[in-house]
C-alpha cells in the first residue's frame, strides 16, 4: 500500500522536477543609516504551456498562457529609490505601478492582449492596472509586441501584498516570505513588490523563469532603538525565521559587508562562507535569527554618488509656460551611451521645436531621436533619445509644454492635488565591474560569479505633480442649490396662477373651538379698548380698517367690496391685537 | 460704445441731472469712498476668520517637541553662537552643511551671483544651504519649506540665530517621526531676500527679473511641488510676541487659511501673537478703542501692501503659487512673562503637521483680503466698492464731459453745418499726444533709462544719479510742454479738447482698476491722490489753481512729498536743512531701490508709475495748455 503511494509520489515529483524553486534574501546596509533588503523567490520551469504545475502559480500561468505573454514585469512601488545616496537597486521601479510585457511574435492583435492582460492582472493583484489604456501606454519603437505603462498615482498597500504572497509556493506560512508582515513592510521607507517572468534561452532551448521580488529600505532611525545604525531581522520584519520552505531547493541569506572597511560592524552569527570576500552567506536550514551592531560614524557619511544618476523636474510657475527638464549625471571617466525614454501624457502637450539637449551647457546632437506626437485623450507623447554622455558631465534634456484645459469629468477626485506625471526611463549599459552588485541572473549567487562584461541598468526618474487649470468644483454645487431654491420658490405661485382660476365666493365661516375662544378674547379686548379709547377720546385707530381703503387686496388686486368685507372681517380679527401695540 | 455715440443718450431727466451736477456727484462719491473705507475696519463690515480647508485639522494633535531627546535648544544655540562669532561677516557654510548632515538630512548648497544692474562689472555672490527631510514612503512629489535668513553678527538687521537653533531642534525632532507625507526642506538663505529669490528661481528654473541680472545657479536636490513655506525670524531666546507677516511681492497675500492656522496655533500654545505688532481680540478695549485699533492696523497693512515690497522672505514665494508667511519673534525686554522658543517650536510643529495633512494645495478661503485684526478679515467684495466709487467718479466725469460736448456739438452743428467730427475732436493731435506720452513712459522704464543715467553720471552715487536723471527729465517735460502746446499747436484751436480729456480720464480709471485687481492697496492709495485733481480738470480753460494742484501730483512730486511726510514722522526733531537733504536723499534711494527691485525681483511698482501715471499725468498737463478759443455761441452772444 505504502509502496504504491511512494511510487505515485515519486512519479509525481519526477514530473515536477521540471520546476525548481529557491528563496534568497539579500541585505545591504546603505550609506547614511539605511538598510536595503531584497527578497527573491525564483521558480524556473522548462515549458511555458502551464497545463500542469506544482510550484508555478496557476493563476498567473493561466494569464500568461491565455494572453500569449512572452515576458512580463509588474512592479508596485511606494516611495522613491534614491540613486544618489543608495546606489542601484536590484530592480529599478518608479513610484506607483509599472507594467511592461512582451507578447509572442505571432500575436495578431497585441493591443487586445495587452488590455486583457492588464485587466486580468488588476484582478489578480488588486491594483488599478485596469486603468491602463491607449492614453497611458506605449509600444516600443523597435518592438511591435512590446507594451509599457505606468500609473504614478497608484497607492501600494496591504491589499497588493496579500495576493502577491499567495502566488508563492509556500504562501507566507513558511520560508522567507514569513518575514513579510504587512505592518512592517509598509513601515519601510521604500517598498516595491515585483513579478518578473521571462524566457531564458540558450542555443534554442528555453527555460522560463519567474522571479517574485520585494525590495525594502528601512531607516535605522526607526528600527534601531539607540542612536546607532543597528539592525536585525526582528527589528526589520517583526519576527525571526522559524521554518524554511521545504519546497525550496535552497534558502540563502546574503549580507553585503563591503562597508565593513569604513564602518566596522558586528554580525551575531558567523556566516557559513563568504562569496567574493565581502558577501557573507548563510544557508538557512532551520530556525534562524540575525542581528548586526553597526556604530554610527563620527563624521556624517557623504553621498555615495553612483556612476550615473538622474534628476527630473518641471520649470516655470503659474499656468502659462512650463518646461520639463531631465538631467543625467555621468560620473564615469568614460563616455557612456544612454537611451532616454520620455512618455508624457496627452494633457501635457510638448513642443518638439523647444527640445534642447545640452551637455555641460553646450548644445549637442543626439545620436538618434524618435518622436511620436501625442493625441488628445488617445495617445501619449513619446520621445526616445539616444545620447552619448560625455565623461564626467551633466546632460540636460529640456522641452516646453502647455497647460491645457480639461473637460470637467476628466479631473480626478481631489482635483487640486495635481496631476501625476510618471517617470522617464534611462537605459544605460555600464561595465559590470563599475557597480558592486548586479542582479540580472536567476539567482543572486550567479550574479556574483558572472563573467559577462556589460550590465544594463534601467534608471527610473522621480514622478512629479503639476497643477492644471482647475475649476472651482464647489461652484456648480452652489449654483444648483441656488437655482433649486429659486425654482422651488417660484414653482408654487406659478403653478397656482397657471392651473387655478380665481373665483369670488363668500367665505363660509365655520366656527371651531379655537376661533370661538379667539373671538371671545377679541370681544373682551374690544370692549376694554373701546373703553380706553373713549377715555382718551381718540377714535382714529379704528379708521384704519375702513372698507374703501382696503378694497385693494395685496395679492389679488382689486376685488369686489363684498369679497373684501369678508376678508376684512378675517384680517380684522387676526390683526387687531397686533396693531394695537 | 453705443452709450457714448448714441445721440438719444443724454436727454433723460436723470442723465441731465448727472451731467449738470457731475462735479458734485464726483466729490460726493470721493467722500463716500473714503468714509466707506474707514468703515471697513468696523466689526459690522469685517467678519470673524474661519477655516475653509477642513483637511488642515489645526491643533488636533498635541505638540510633542521637547528638550528631552537629543541635543537641546541650548546646546544648538550655544554651538551656533560660537560659530557665528567666529565668522564676523560671513555665513558659516561648512558648519551648516555638517550640522544638517549630522541631523541626517539630504544636504545641498546653492551658489548664486548678482550682476548689479546699475553699475557695470559689479558682482555679488552668495551661497544658500538647505537640507531635505525625505518623507518615508512618499515619492518626493510635494514638500513644505522652513526657511531662515542667516544674518551674520555684523548685519544691520536683528539676528536670527535663535530661530536657526529652533530650526535645528525641529529638524532633529521631525527626523524621528514616521508620519510625514511631504518632504520638508530646511533652508538657510544668505543676503536676505536676494538669497531667497535666487533659491526660488533656481528651484523653478526660471528668471523673474531682468534676464542676466540675477544668475540663480543650479540646484541638485529638489523635492517636488512646494505646497507652503514658513519663514522664521526669531531674535531672542525670550520672546515677547510673534508677529505674523503676510505682505508679499507686488502686494500678493498668502491664503487666509494659512494665516489663520498660524494665529490659531499660537493661541493654542499660548504664544502672544500679533498682526502688524497689534494684538488681536477686543479684551480690555471699549468699542471706540477697538475701532481705532482696527482702523490703524488695517491702514498699516494697506501701507505695507501698497509698497509692493515684501516685508519678509515669505513674500517671494507667493509668485510661485506657494503660500507663505513669516513668523517674527520679537525680543522680550525687561522682566515679566515671556514666550519660550520651545513654545514657538511647537507652534511650528503644529503648523507643519497641519500642512502635512493637506490633500490638495491651498485653493479654498481668501487670497484677497484686508486684516483689521488678527481674527477678523474684510473680504474683497467689501473693499472693492471703495475703489469702484473712486474710479466711478472718473467714469462719471468722462461720461458727463462727453454728453455735454455732444449736446453742444449738436447745437454748433445747427449753426455751422460744415464742421465735421474729426475736425472738431482733432483726432490727429490727440493721438499724437497720447502716443508720445506713452513712448516717453516706455523709454523711462527701469530696463532702459536708469542704466544710462548711472553711466552718464558715473562719478556720483547711483541714487543721486537716478534722482537727477528722472528729476531733470520731468522738469524739462513740465516746462517744455506748455510752450510746445501754445506755440506749435496754435492752428489747431478748438473750443475744447474733449476727446483727450475723456481718454485721459478713462485711461486713469481703467489703469487704477487693473492695478487694484492685483494690489488693492496700491490702486486705492494712488486713486486717492489722483482722482480728486483729475475731477477738477476740464476740457478747456483750466484755472491756474487746478494746474498748480496737478503739478503737485506729478509722480516725482508725489514721491518727494510722500517721502517728506514719512521722514517727518520718523525724525520730527531734524533741522529744516537737514530735513530737506534727508528727504531728497531718501527719495533718491527709494528710486534706486525700486529700480533694483524691478530688475531683480520683478516688482512692478516703478513700472506702474512710469507706464501709467506718468503718461496720464503728462497727457493731462498737455490738455491744460492746449490752445482753445471760446465757443462760437458765446461769441455771438
Amino acid at each position: 500500500m505504502y509502496d504504491k503511494f511512494l511510487w505515485i509520489f515519486l512519479a509525481f515529483t519526477g514530473y515536477v522536477r521540471s520546476e525548481s524553486y529557491s528563496e534568497e534574501l539579500f541585505i545591504k546596509p546603505l550609506a547614511t543609516g539605511y538598510v536595503y533588503s531584497f527578497f527573491q523567490f525564483t521558480i524556473v520551469r522548462e515549458d511555458n504551456a502551464f497545463r500542469h504545475s506544482s510550484l508555478f502559480p496557476h493563476s498567473l500561468g493561466d494569464i500568461i498562457n491565455r494572453f500569449h505573454v512572452d515576458e512580463l514585469n509588474v512592479d508596485l512601488t511606494s516611495g522613491l529609490w534614491r540613486h544618489k545616496s543608495w546606489g542601484y537597486p536590484a530592480v529599478d521601479a518608479p513610484s506607483g505601478a509599472e507594467i511592461s510585457a512582451r507578447f509572442h511574435n505571432d500575436t495578431i492583435d497585441v493591443n487586445k492582449n495587452w488590455y486583457g492582460l492588464t485587466n486580468a492582472l488588476s484582478g489578480l493583484l488588486c491594483t488599478s492596472l485596469n486603468f491602463i489604456n491607449s492614453a497611458n501606454s506605449y509600444e516600443s519603437s523597435a518592438d511591435r509586441v512590446y507594451r509599457y505603462s505606468n500609473l504614478p498615482r497608484e497607492n501600494v498597500c496591504t491589499e497588493n501584498l496579500t495576493p502577491w504572497k499567495k502566488l508563492l509556493p509556500c504562501d507566507s506560512t513558511r520560508g522567507l516570505s514569513s518575514l513579510l508582515n504587512s505592518g512592517h513592510v509598509h513601515n519601510a521607507n521604500y517598498h516595491s513588490l515585483g513579478i518578473h517572468f521571462r524566457p531564458l534561452c540558450n542555443a534554442g532551448k528555453c527555460k522560463y523563469e519567474l522571479r517574485q521580488t520585494v525590495s525594502l529600505v528601512y531607516d535605522s532611525t526607526f528600527i534601531s532603538l539607540n542612536n546607532n545604525y543597528d539592525w536585525s531581522l526582528r527589528k526589520m520584519f517583526g519576527t525571526g525565521l522559524f521554518k524554511t520552505c521545504p519546497l525550496a531547493d535552497f534558502s540563502k541569506l546574503y549580507i553585503d559587508t563591503s562597508s565593513n572597511s569604513s564602518v566596522p560592524y558586528l554580525l551575531s552569527q558567523e556566516p557559513d562562507y563568504f562569496l567574493k570576500d565581502n558577501i557573507a552567506v548563510y544557508n538557512l536550514i532551520s530556525i534562524f535569527h540575525l542581528s548586526a551592531v553597526v556604530p554610527r560614524p563620527k563624521i556624517a557619511v557623504s553621498e555615495l554618488r553612483p556612476l550615473l544618476y538622474t534628476d527630473r523636474f518641471i520649470t516655470g510657475f503659474g499656468q502659462e509656460y512650463g518646461g520639463l527638464v531631465t538631467r543625467i549625471y555621468n560620473e564615469h571617466r568614460l563616455p557612456v551611451t544612454a537611451k532616454v525614454i520620455e512618455n508624457i501624457p496627452w494633457f501635457l502637450p510638448i513642443y518638439y521645436h523647444t527640445l534642447i539637449v545640452s551637455s555641460n551647457g553646450v548644445r549637442v546632437n543626439p545620436k538618434a531621436l524618435i518622436y511620436k506626437p501625442g493625441k488628445g485623450r488617445i495617445r501619449i507623447y513619446y520621445l526616445e533619445i539616444v545620447l552619448e554622455l560625455a565623461p564626467r558631465s551633466v546632460t540636460e534634456i529640456s522641452v516646453q509644454f502647455d497647460y491645457v484645459f480639461l473637460k470637467w469629468q476628466e479631473y480626478p477626485p481631489d482635483a487640486n492635488h495635481g496631476f501625476y506625471i510618471g517617470s522617464a526611463i534611462v537605459e544605460v549599459t555600464i561595465p559590470r565591474h563599475a557597480t558592486s552588485l548586479t542582479f540580472d541572473k536567476s539567482f543572486i549567487a550567479d550574479n556574483l560569479n558572472s563573467s559577462e562584461a556589460d550590465y544594463l541598468i534601467c534608471l527610473k526618474t522621480e514622478n512629479f505633480i503639476i497643477t492644471l487649470p482647475t475649476p472651482d468644483f464647489s461652484m456648480p454645487y452652489n449654483v444648483i442649490c441656488l437655482a433649486c431654491t429659486v425654482v422651488a420658490l417660484a414653482f408654487g405661485p406659478i403653478h397656482n396662477i397657471t392651473t387655478k382660476r380665481l373665483k369670488l365666493t363668500t367665505a363660509k365661516y365655520v366656527p371651531g373651538l379655537a376661533s370661538i375662544l379667539q373671538k371671545l378674547y377679541m370681544w373682551v379686548e374690544n370692549i376694554a379698548l373701546s373703553k380706553k379709547i373713549n377715555k382718551v377720546g381718540n377714535s382714529a385707530a379704528v379708521k384704519v380698517y375702513a372698507p374703501e381703503e382696503l378694497s385693494y387686496h395685496p395679492t389679488l388686486g382689486h376685488v369686489s367690496e363684498e369679497f373684501m368685507n369678508n376678508q376684512v372681517y378675517i384680517s380684522y380679527t387676526k390683526k387687531w391685537p397686533l396693531l394695537k401695540h | 460704445m453705443g452709450l457714448l455715440t448714441d445721440p438719444s443718450v443724454g436727454h433723460g431727466a436723470l442723465t441731465s441731472i448727472f451731467v449738470r451736477h457731475h462735479n458734485r456727484f464726483c466729490i460726493l462719491m470721493y467722500i463716500a469712498s473714503v468714509v466707506l473705507f474707514c468703515m471697513l475696519a468696523h466689526d459690522s463690515f469685517s467678519s470673524q476668520t474661519y477655516f475653509s480647508e477642513n483637511a488642515l485639522l489645526p491643533g488636533l494633535v498635541k505638540g510633542q517637541l521637547n528638550d528631552n531627546t537629543g541635543s537641546s535648544f541650548k546646546d544648538h544655540y550655544r554651538e551656533l553662537k560660537a560659530e557665528a562669532q567666529y565668522f564676523e561677516t560671513e555665513t558659516p557654510h561648512s558648519y551648516l552643511i555638517s550640522k544638517f548632515k549630522n541631523l541626517r538630512l539630504e544636504t545641498y548648497s546653492h551658489n548664486f551671483t548678482l550682476n548689479y544692474p546699475l553699475k557695470k562689472n559689479t558682482k555679488y555672490t552668495g551661497r544658500n544651504v538647505y537640507g531635505i527631510l525625505r518623507a518615508p514612503r512618499s515619492a518626493s512629489i510635494e514638500s513644505i519649506v522652513l526657511s531662515i535668513p542667516y544674518r551674520a553678527p555684523s548685519s544691520v538687521f536683528p539676528n536670527t540665530l535663535p530661530g536657526l537653533a529652533v530650526m535645528f531642534q525641529i529638524a532633529q525632532f521631525f527626523r524621528q517621526q514616521m508620519y510625514w507625507a511631504k518632504d520638508i526642506i530646511f533652508l538657510v538663505t544668505e543676503h536676505e531676500q536676494l538669497g531667497m529669490q535666487a533659491w526660488l528661481e533656481a528651484y523653478h528654473g526660471t528668471c523673474c527679473g531682468s534676464p542676466g541680472v540675477l544668475d540663480s545657479g543650479k540646484l541638485s536636490g529638489r523635492a517636488g511641488a512646494i505646497q507652503a513655506a514658513i519663514n522664521l525670524e526669531i531674535h531672542s531666546e525670550k520672546i515677547d510676541h510673534i508677529d505674523i507677516k503676510l505682505s508679499g511681492l507686488n502686494g500678493q497675500l498668502p491664503n487666509l487659511d494659512l494665516v489663520n492656522l498660524a494665529h490659531r496655533l499660537c493661541n493654542k500654545e499660548s504664544v502672544r501673537h500679533t498682526f502688524n505688532n497689534v494684538d488681536g481680540g477686543a479684551i480690555g478695549r471699549n468699542k471706540v478703542n477697538t475701532y481705532y485699533t482696527n482702523l490703524s492696523t488695517m491702514l498699516s497693512m494697506v501701507m505695507t501692501q501698497a509698497t509692493g515690497v515684501p516685508d519678509g522672505n515669505h513674500g517671494l514665494f507667493h509668485r510661485f503659487g506657494i503660500e507663505a508667511i513669516t513668523l517674527e519673534g520679537y525680543e522680550k525686554k525687561g522682566r515679566g512673562i515671556y514666550v519660550s522658543v520651545l513654545q514657538v517650536g511647537r507652534v511650528i510643529e503644529g503648523m507643519f503637521r497641519s500642512l502635512n495633512n493637506l490633500l490638495e494645495r491651498f485653493h479654498q478661503s481668501f487670497f484677497f483680503y484686508l486684516l483689521p485684526s488678527t481674527d477678523r478679515y474684510v473680504s474683497i467684495g467689501l473693499y472693492m466698492p471703495c475703489l469702484v466709487l473712486l474710479v466711478g467718479a472718473l467714469f462719471l466725469k468722462a461720461f458727463s464731459t462727453w454728453i455735454q460736448h455732444s449736446s453742444e456739438h449738436k447745437l454748433g452743428d445747427s449753426l455751422s453745418k460744415q464742421a465735421t467730427i474729426s475736425e472738431h475732436l482733432n483726432v490727429g493731435v490727440v493721438s499724437l499726444i497720447t502716443l508720445g506720452t506713452h513712448v516717453l513712459g516706455l523709454i523711462l522704464l527701469p530696463n532702459f533709462a536708469p542704466a544710462y543715467f548711472t553711466y552718464f553720471w558715473d562719478h556720483i552715487s547711483t541714487h543721486r544719479a537716478l534722482l537727477m536723471g528722472y528729476g531733470l527729465l520731468s522738469f524739462i517735460i513740465v516746462c517744455i510742454m506748455p510752450i510746445l502746446m501754445k506755440k506749435c499747436l496754435n492752428s489747431f484751436k478748438v473750443s475744447n479738447w474733449v476727446l483727450l480729456h475723456v481718454i485721459c480720464l478713462l485711461e486713469l480709471g481703467i489703469g487704477l482698476l487693473c492695478v487694484s485687481m492685483h494690489n488693492f492697496s496700491l490702486g486705492y492709495l494712488t486713486a486717492l491722490v489722483y482722482v480728486l485733481p483729475a475731477i477738477f480738470t476740464s476740457s478747456s480753460q483750466n484755472k491756474i489753481g487746478v494746474k498748480f494742484l496737478w503739478l503737485l501730483v506729478h509722480p516725482m512730486c508725489s514721491l518727494i512729498w510722500i517721502t517728506a511726510i514719512i521722514t517727518y514722522m520718523a525724525y520730527p526733531e531734524l533741522q529744516i536743512v537737514d530735513y530737506l537733504t534727508k528727504v531728497i536723499e531718501a527719495s533718491g534711494q527709494w528710486m534706486a531701490l525700486s529700480t533694483v527691485d524691478n530688475l531683480v525681483y520683478g516688482n512692478w511698482a516703478f513700472s506702474i508709475s512710469v507706464l501709467l501715471l506718468l503718461p496720464v499725468w503728462t497727457s493731462f498737463w498737455c490738455l491744460m495748455f492746449l490752445p482753445t478759443n471760446l465757443p462760437q455761441k458765446y461769441k455771438t452772444e
